[in-house]
This record gives structure tokens, C-alpha cells and sequence, in this order.
């Protein structure tokens, strides 16, 4: 199975974000997604998601040469963003226990707490959501994202506001999730704990895939090396063309 | 079918658990409701003969002022943590969304509709305790949810929701306020002359087309 983005563009008014973006990312591999601020990381994986259309091009999933926008396919994706769709008068459990009955998931309480624990929240009071501190919060999303056993993950900066044993306990589950023979794309900062996981390194810069390097147990100061080569070139040749 | 009303039964508890945690969207409906009826109560001196000619405009003007104030806050609370979006992703269809969140509006109404009846009685002596006329408001509760639902859900994704909303539904609701007020008034002896199944007919016409009509492009306001 592989998920497909075929000559993608998106703009905002004038602003065009992604331009004639094309990304392939086979079953079982761990992408993440590098790019600076305002690269167009978040709108690829909401356009990726199906939960915004693009202007031109299409998304594909699989060989069925089915649209990532149908709602079946929708629901066996795993999506963080930016925004943790928790809540805030429920409770952790309690928002698992309301995601699982919508995706039908038949998970009972015994396995709801069993996710919970696994993402480090077993202990954790039955307090609101609201109650919950911004890693907490992001502990529970990465559980809320993986409740539907998704054969797609989307996580868009999904290190955010965990601690060093959060970022290790989410990099463990998307091995695992990859060994699950499960297609990871992610997108973060963190190169430090990223590097550690991921297949491949996809560089989106000016609105396309500018370079893709791969994991062949790349150092943090060779991958910060190639990926600002990358960059500063693409910013080169903009000035030339200016 | 089954995984439609499963999903409309899942959304209505959350709602309902959120909404008794938060007391958001019935506290201000209630102040507001309570409110208006003191003032029409000071502002318009009806003597007892005049009365029950514009009960049922103060009781239906109240609900429907109160009620917008609902509709503004039941989309917001999904747009606030972005829930909206995990929604999308999590049901089978998206009209168990819309159906979900108009029985939600629909039952807050109803809800209204009992505390404002009594309070209406006692401030203005006049009893409005009648099924009938309760059902009718309950018929109009329906036709307004239906409506307001689908407008909600457009204004909320936009800066001026407050203004828009009102803006936007009340020249929808012309037809249910007419029926509303009119068959009312049938009920409570203040409209002479006329036969209420027409506007009893009236108002379950448009419940039914609006509630039909929203189901079907429901997913496209959402997803444009």
C-alpha cells in the first residue's frame, strides 16, 4: 500500500504553499517531513488527510486509485495536528472512550486503559481535560490518534510539549507501528529524536519535495548539514532569479 | 443505518455530558430568557384582556432570541480544540453530525421551552400550562434547530459568527415564526376566525424539508 500525492498545489490568495508537489510513501516507512516555518509542512498533511482539498492534483491511497477524501479511507488514518481534538470537559478516558465508539473500534474499558497507560497516562487522575498540562494533552492525542489501529499516521509535530521520556515513548510506538507494517509521514524539529526512527528525510522547500535523504545512520551534524544545503540553495536561486 | 444512529447516539451524550459539566449554552439561554421576560414584562403594562393576543409573541420572540445565543455556543466548543476536524475524520457519515447536533439544539429548546412557560404564567398571570401549546412550540423548536443548526455550523468557521448567525437565520425562520405565533394564537382564543391545521401543516412541511434539505448539503458546507 502506498500513499501518493500526485503534482499537489495549494495556494492561499496569492501565497502559494505547495506547488506541483509529488510524494510517495510506501507501507512500513517513516517518513519525516523537514521544512522551515511557513514551508507548507501543516497544509500538506491536512491536504494529505483529506481534510482540505487541493487546488490541482490529486491524493491517492493504495491501488484502488481511490481519493483520500473518501470517508471510508479517512477514518483508517491517524491524524495529530497542531490542535489535539480533546474535550476539555471530559475526561482522558472519557474522550477515549467517545473517539472509540465513534471509529466502532469495540476496544472495551480494559483496552482503553491499557492505551492510556501506554502512552503514559495509565496513572494519571480522572480529572477534565482541561485540568491536563500541554504534554498530557499531547500524550492523550497521540493514544486518541492511534485508537482507531489507523494504517495511516499523519502527526504533525507530534513531539510538541512532551518531555524526554514522552518524545522516547513516541518514538518506541511509531517503530512499533512501522514494524506493524503501518506508513508513517511526520513532520517535526526535533531532528535529535526524529533521526533515531525515521527511514527517510523528505525536505519540502518552495512548495515541493526539494531533496529526500535517506537513514543510512546519518549523524545529527551531517542530516542539520544537507537539509541547510538544501535550503540555503533553494534561497540562492531565488535571489538569482530575482 | 445502524452505524449512522450509532454515531448520532455517541455525539447526543457527548454533548449532553459536556454540556451538564459546563452549563455553557443553558446558562445563558436561561439568563437571557428570564431577562427578556422581566423586561417585556415592565416595558409593555398589558392589561388582562389584551394579554393572551401577544403571549404567544413574547413566549416564541424570548425562545428564539435565547435559542441563538445555543446555537452560536454548540458549534463553538467543537471549534475551540479543533474537535470539529476529529470528528470528520472519526464518523461514518457526516450528516450523523449535523442530525446529532440538531437533536442536541432541539432538546435544549424543548428544555427551554419548560422553564420559560411557568415563569411566563407567573410574571404575567396568565396560564399557558396546554399541551397543545407546547407542542406547537416544540414543532417551531424543531423547525428553528433545523435551520440554526445548518447556519451555525457556516458562521462558526467565520470571525463575525455572532452577528452573522441572527443575520443569516432569522429571514429563514419567517415562515416558522408566523406558523408558531398564529397557531398560538389559535390555541389561546386571541385569533379568531382562523383554522390552525394550516399552519400546523405549514410548520411540519418546513421541518420536514429543512431537516431533509440540511442533511444533504451538510457535507458540503463542511467540507468547503
Amino acid at each position: 500500500m502506498t500513499l501518493q500525492a500526485r503534482q499537489i498545489s495549494k495556494a492561499y490568495g496569492a501565497q502559494r504553499v505547495l506547488d506541483k508537489l509529488s510524494l510517495s510513501v510506501d507501507a512500513g516507512e517513516l517518513v519525516c517531513l523537514l521544512g522551515a516555518n511557513g514551508a507548507g509542512k501543516t497544509t500538506l498533511i491536512r491536504t494529505l488527510s483529506g481534510l482540505q482539498k487541493p487546488d490541482s492534483g490529486e491524493v491517492l491511497w493504495g491501488s484502488k486509485s481511490e481519493g483520500i477524501g473518501a470517508l471510508k479511507l479517512r477514518r483508517s488514518i491517524g491524524l495529530i495536528l497542531h490542535q489535539p481534538f480533546l474535550y476539555e470537559h471530559l475526561t482522558g478516558f472519557e474522550n477515549l472512550r467517545f473517539y472509540s465508539r465513534l471509529y466502532e473500534t469495540g476496544l472495551g474499558d480494559a483496552d482503553l486503559r491499557k492505551m492510556l497507560g501506554r502512552v503514559g497516562l495509565g496513572s494519571a487522575r480522572p480529572i477534565s481535560v482541561r485540568g491536563y498540562s500541554r504534554g498530557m494533552k499531547q500524550r492523550l492525542t497521540i493514544a486518541r490518534a492511534l485508537l482507531c489501529d489507523p494504517h495511516i499516521l499523519l502527526f504533525d509535530e507530534p513531539y510538541t510539549g512532551l518531555d524526554q521520556q514522552g518524545c522516547g515513548m513516541l518514538n518506541q510506538l511509531v517503530l512499533e507501528e512501522s514494524a506493524r507494517n503501518k506508513l508513517v509521514l511526520l513532520t517535526t524539529h526535533e531532528l535529535s529524536y526524529i533521526r533515531q526512527v525515521a527511514t527517510r528525510f523528505d525536505v519540502l522547500h518552495r512548495g515541493k519535495i526539494a531533496a529526500s535523504i535517506p537513514n543510512a545512520g546519518i549523524s545529527l551534524d551531517a542530516l542539520q548539514e544537507q537539509y541547510s544545503a538544501v535550503v540555503s540553495a533553494g534561497k540562492t536561486t531565488r535571489k538569482e532569479q530575482a | 443505518m445502524k452505524a449512522w444512529l450509532h454515531s448520532v447516539r455517541v455525539l447526543i451524550w457527548k454533548d449532553l455530558v459536556q454540556e451538564w459539566r459546563s452549563r455553557d449554552i443553558l446558562t445563558s439561554m436561561l439568563a437571557f430568557a428570564v431577562l427578556s421576560l422581566f423586561i417585556f414584562n415592565y416595558a409593555l403594562e398589558l392589561s388582562p384582556i389584551n394579554r393572551a393576543d401577544i403571549a404567544p409573541g413574547i413566549v416564541w420572540v424570548v425562545m428564539v432570541f435565547a435559542g441563538t445565543l445555543g446555537l452560536n455556543r454548540s458549534f463553538t466548543a467543537e471549534q475551540d480544540q479543533g474537535c470539529f476536524e476529529g470528528l470528520i475524520m472519526a464518523v461514518p457519515d457526516l450528516s450523523a453530525i449535523y442530525f446529532a447536533k440538531l437533536l442536541t439544539n432541539l432538546l435544549m429548546m424543548v428544555f427551554l421551552a419548560v422553564l420559560v412557560i411557568p415563569i411566563y404564567s407567573v410574571l404575567y398571570n396568565q396560564s399557558l400550562f396546554n399541551w397543545a401549546f407546547f407542542g406547537v412550540l416544540a414543532l417551531g423548536s424543531w423547525g428553528y434547530s433545523a435551520a440554526g443548526t445548518l447556519i451555525a455550523s457556516m458562521t462558526v468557521q467565520t470571525r463575525m459568527r455572532d452577528l452573522l448567525l441572527p443575520v443569516l437565520l432569522f429571514p429563514l425562520l419567517l415562515p416558522v415564526n408566523m406558523a408558531v405565533v398564529k397557531s398560538c394564537g389559535v390555541l389561546l382564543g386571541s385569533v379568531a376566525g382562523q383554522d390552525i391545521n394550516g399552519w400546523l401543516n405549514l410548520l411540519l412541511v418546513y421541518d420536514v424539508i429543512v431537516t431533509m434539505l440540511s442533511i444533504m448539503v451538510f457535507e458540503y458546507v463542511i467540507q468547503e
